[in-house]
């Protein structure tokens, strides 16, 4: 179980997130969803140790993260916003090496680095440099390298962006398969109709706040609306979208 | 009403302040460029870096002025003025083309500049001209640096005899006119090169052959500059053995060029100053052609093409070893090191100086042809010291500069081993690395000679002084190699070795006379091994004392916490 408890963190005195905890439980997948700006890559970055929250703790299993570093990270899979990678690495040595990092058995990391490119599709490809990859391409050597070791836990940061229609679909079986093996998903995306097709729990952020943290059925009910979208407009969306396009059009025109 | 005329008068004016306007911000945006902002840290100061640079070309002009504070500039025999001549118009072309082949990259638009600028109303006229003043921005900075001073002071004692004042006057607009000229020389070569290769070329071809061409342009050079041979007589001059020497030293064309513009042309010089007007006709013609060709050819290129360097890479052999930490970080810098074109030019760098200096020292500084066995061991323990040292702070410094910033979330989310155990992968990686190519080669170096008992004795001393060089280097540098952040200013490494290379060199022959005197009494050579290993494990220490301390990996320089006592109490 991963527990956030009221996370905090500032920049400069600006909150990028305030006072946010939920619970992340084994077997299902956590929707975390908020408009452009509103704290969710900030609170993935503080799940997984790239940065300290101000004031608060995040809890794996019960044990503070940040007591023992290291063990946490041999249990966690990341797949980041941003496709950063070593872009003068191939598709193979990348994995390789993260497999070397994460102090895999070289026989069990050799299986599971050729077995991730076939399925992913990128066998084929596996010596070509990462400079030459497309932006799907680049999420699959990602995707590879947060799942090659059997996490427990799973992050994933808009983990859709750029795959095509047949690796989404390959993705979104995925993320239920390994919900069903238990593993903690803790699953961020602006995709509503698949947040809402294969999360079981929602949590909604807005300026850094938690404003929704419930069962999609639940949020539904109590908030008397059919869909995801609806509860997402209701809960974050500030302005009218038609009356900002019409001043956009206006102004470009102007 | 205004007349149509007034109004496509007013239309024009308006174009052309907005072209201005486009041109300025270009140009500011392609100078900056010269310099990889990748590279910096988030804090790091661009201006701060241009400026340390500046700085040192200032002082280095003001210490060259010194002679003339003394009064030097009555000089009175004209070897003497030649030298200073050759000396200061020779130090101007090099820093002028070392700084062209370090733009290298930013000579041409590249594929960011296209698919930035293409959807924008900028036309090429401008986008070219923008690019090709930022090109000459860099070096004609540097070069006004270098000769802040010495452009003031010397021209002072190169006035041509019996001209007055008007020669006194005209001696400053000739040694300037000269090393404008002489400089831009370099950068026409270095461009129409890049150019030729360019245009003939595929550009997926080019592009790995340019990282070559880079780095062996850096090395020559340096080698030219620290190897010419000097001929500043004018007997030197005109010998015929000389001429084909100097048909290929581009410095002395120029020296004959100064003496020509300042009206104190000797005979001498006469066929030097012809060949520097042609050799300057053809290199400028030679760049425009390239980079008008550049513009017309390569860019539709650049835009189909990708900028992919291997189109097809087959599995490397590279070494792998047991252990995974040591062997992830080696082959991480060695791809890194053999595919990163600035890290490999950088290293190409420091090792084209080391190639310069070691050949120099063995033609002419110190050993003569004749000299005696005991001269060429000398020179043998010289170069093997240099060469240790060279490729150690060689590897330290590429090590320093990143090549991918915002990938290294990989290295922290993935470490699962305390700091510790990240640095004892690093020792390892720069012992295999760096330690043991060098010993590699002193052994077949070694090999090659006749069988000497003291060369195990002087191989197993390199091996010492490499660790310590290692350990020295880790101390200094404790951050996993090309992944953390260059700050200019906090990484003085360049600057200090720039400025002590001198004081090393003398320390390195007294190094090696002082050996080869030991190598041939064995108890010495124990002790001074045993000092050695002693020195390295004192070395070892500090630096494990200081990574148990550190649990998590560092990837930005620390700030020390600054502690002001208010003194209340």
């Amino acid at each position: 179980m991963l527990e956030l408890r009221n996370l905090n963190k500032l920049y400069s005195s600006i909150p990028a997130v305030s006072d946010v905890s939920f619970v992340a439980r084994p077997g299902e997948i956590t929707g975390y969803l908020g408009a452009n700006g509103s704290g969710k890559s900030t609170t993935m970055r503080i799940v997984t140790g790239l940065i300290e929250p101000t004031s608060g703790e995040v809890l794996f299993e019960g044990n503070p993260t940040r007591r023992d570093p290291m063990v946490y990270r041999q249990r966690m899979g990341y797949v980041p916003e941003e496709p950063h990678l070593y872009t003068h690495l191939s598709g193979l040595e990348y994995l390789v090496m993260v497999a070397q990092l994460r102090d895999m058995r070289p026989k069990t990391a050799a299986a599971r680095i050729h077995g991730l490119l076939r399925l992913f599709g990128l066998h084929g490809d596996r010596d070509l440099s990462i400079s030459s990859y497309s932006k799907g391409m680049r999420q699959k050597i990602l995707l590879s390298a947060a799942l090659m070791h059997n996490p427990d836990l799973v992050l994933l940061d808009e983990p859709f962006s750029g795959l095509d229609v047949a690796s989404a679909l390959v993705l979104r079986s995925l993320i239920q398969e390994l919900a069903r093996r238990g593993k903690v998903v803790l699953f961020s995306s602006h995709e509503l109709e698949t947040v809402e097709r294969i999360c079981s729990h929602i949590v909604i952020l807005h300026k850094g706040k938690v404003v929704a943290d419930d069962s999609i059925a639940n949020l539904r009910s109590l908030m008397e609306l059919s869909t995801l979208e609806g509860i997402f407009s209701q809960l974050v969306v500030d302005q009218d979208p038609d009356a900002v396009s019409r001043e956009i059009a206006d102004l470009i025109y102007a | 009403m205004p007349s149509l005329g007034r109004l496509r008068t007013s239309s024009m004016r308006n174009d052309l302040a907005a072209e201005k306007l486009r041109f300025l911000v270009l140009y500011r945006v392609f100078l900056m460029r010269v310099i990889d902002l990748e590279l910096l840290a988030s804090d790091g100061d661009l201006t701060r870096l241009i400026s340390q640079f500046m700085s040192i070309f200032v002082t280095i002009s003001f210490f060259t002025i010194i002679p003339i504070l003394f009064g030097a500039w009555n000089i009175k025999s004209m070897t003497a003025r030649w030298a200073v001549e050759h000396f200061l118009i020779e130090t101007s072309m090099t820093v002028a083309g070392l700084i062209a082949v370090l733009a290298w990259d930013s000579a041409f638009p590249d594929r960011r500049d296209l698919m930035v600028l293409s959807p924008l109303p900028v036309r090429v006229g401008t986008l070219f001209l923008a690019k090709t003043s930022a090109l000459f921005a860099a070096p004609g900075l540097a070069i006004f640096s270098l000769n802040i001073f010495a452009g003031v002071g010397w021209p002072l004692a190169f006035v041509a005899k019996g001209s007055g004042f008007f020669g006194l006057l005209w001696a400053w607009p000739a040694y300037w006119l000269t090393v404008v000229l002489a400089s831009g020389f370099f950068v026409f070569v270095m461009l129409t090169l890049q150019g030729l290769v360019a245009n003939l070329l595929p550009r997926q071809l080019f592009l790995r052959v340019s990282a070559v061409l880079q780095s062996a342009s850096l090395c020559f050079l340096l080698s030219l500059y620290l190897l010419e041979p000097s001929f500043r007589t004018p007997e030197a001059l005109t010998a015929p053995q000389n001429q084909r020497a100097l048909a290929w030293l581009p410095s002395y064309w120029f020296l004959g060029l100064f003496n020509q513009i300042n009206g104190s042309l000797h005979p001498a010089l006469a066929p030097l100053a012809k060949r520097a007007w042609i050799a300057l006709a053809c290199s400028a013609a030679g760049a425009v052609a390239s980079i008008l060709l550049a513009y017309l050819r390569m860019l539709p290129k650049i835009v189909e093409q990708p900028d992919i360097l291997p189109a097809s890479r087959k599995r490397d052999g590279l070494p792998r070893f047991s252990r995974s930490l040591p062997n992830a970080i080696t082959v991480f810098s060695l791809r890194t090191l053999l595919r990163s074109r600035q890290h490999l030019m950088i290293l190409g760098f420091y090792l084209g100086l080391g190639l310069a200096i070691a050949a120099g020292y063995v033609h002419g500084w110190v050993v003569k042809p004749s000299a005696a066995h005991s001269q060429w061991v000398t020179a043998f323990l010289f170069i093997s010291i240099l060469a240790m040292i060279l490729v150690v702070t060689a590897l330290r410094v590429v090590s320093s500069m990143p090549t991918a910033l915002r990938a290294n979330w990989i290295i922290r989310v993935t470490q699962t081993r305390p700091a510790l155990a990240y640095q004892e992968a690093v020792r390892f990686s720069w012992l295999v690395l760096a330690v043991a190519p060098v010993l590699f080669f002193l052994s077949g170096a070694a090999l090659s000679a006749p069988a000497r008992p003291w060369l195990a004795g002087h191989l197993f001393a390199m091996l010492l002084f490499g660790v310590l060089l290692v350990e020295f280097c880790l101390y200094t540098f404790p951050k996993i190699p090309f992944t953390c952040s260059y700050l200019p200013g906090k990484a003085n490494i360049h600057f200090v070795f720039w400025a002590s290379l001198m004081l090393f060199l003398v320390l390195i022959h007294k190094s090696a006379v002082f050996e080869s005197r030991m190598l041939h009494q064995p108890y010495q050579e124990l002790s001074t091994l045993f000092g050695l290993a002693l020195a390295a494990l004192a070395m070892r220490g500090l630096v494990q004392r200081r990574a148990v301390n550190s649990k998590e990996l560092l990837f930005e320089e620390a700030e020390e916490v600054e502690i002001i006592s208010l003194k209340l109490s």
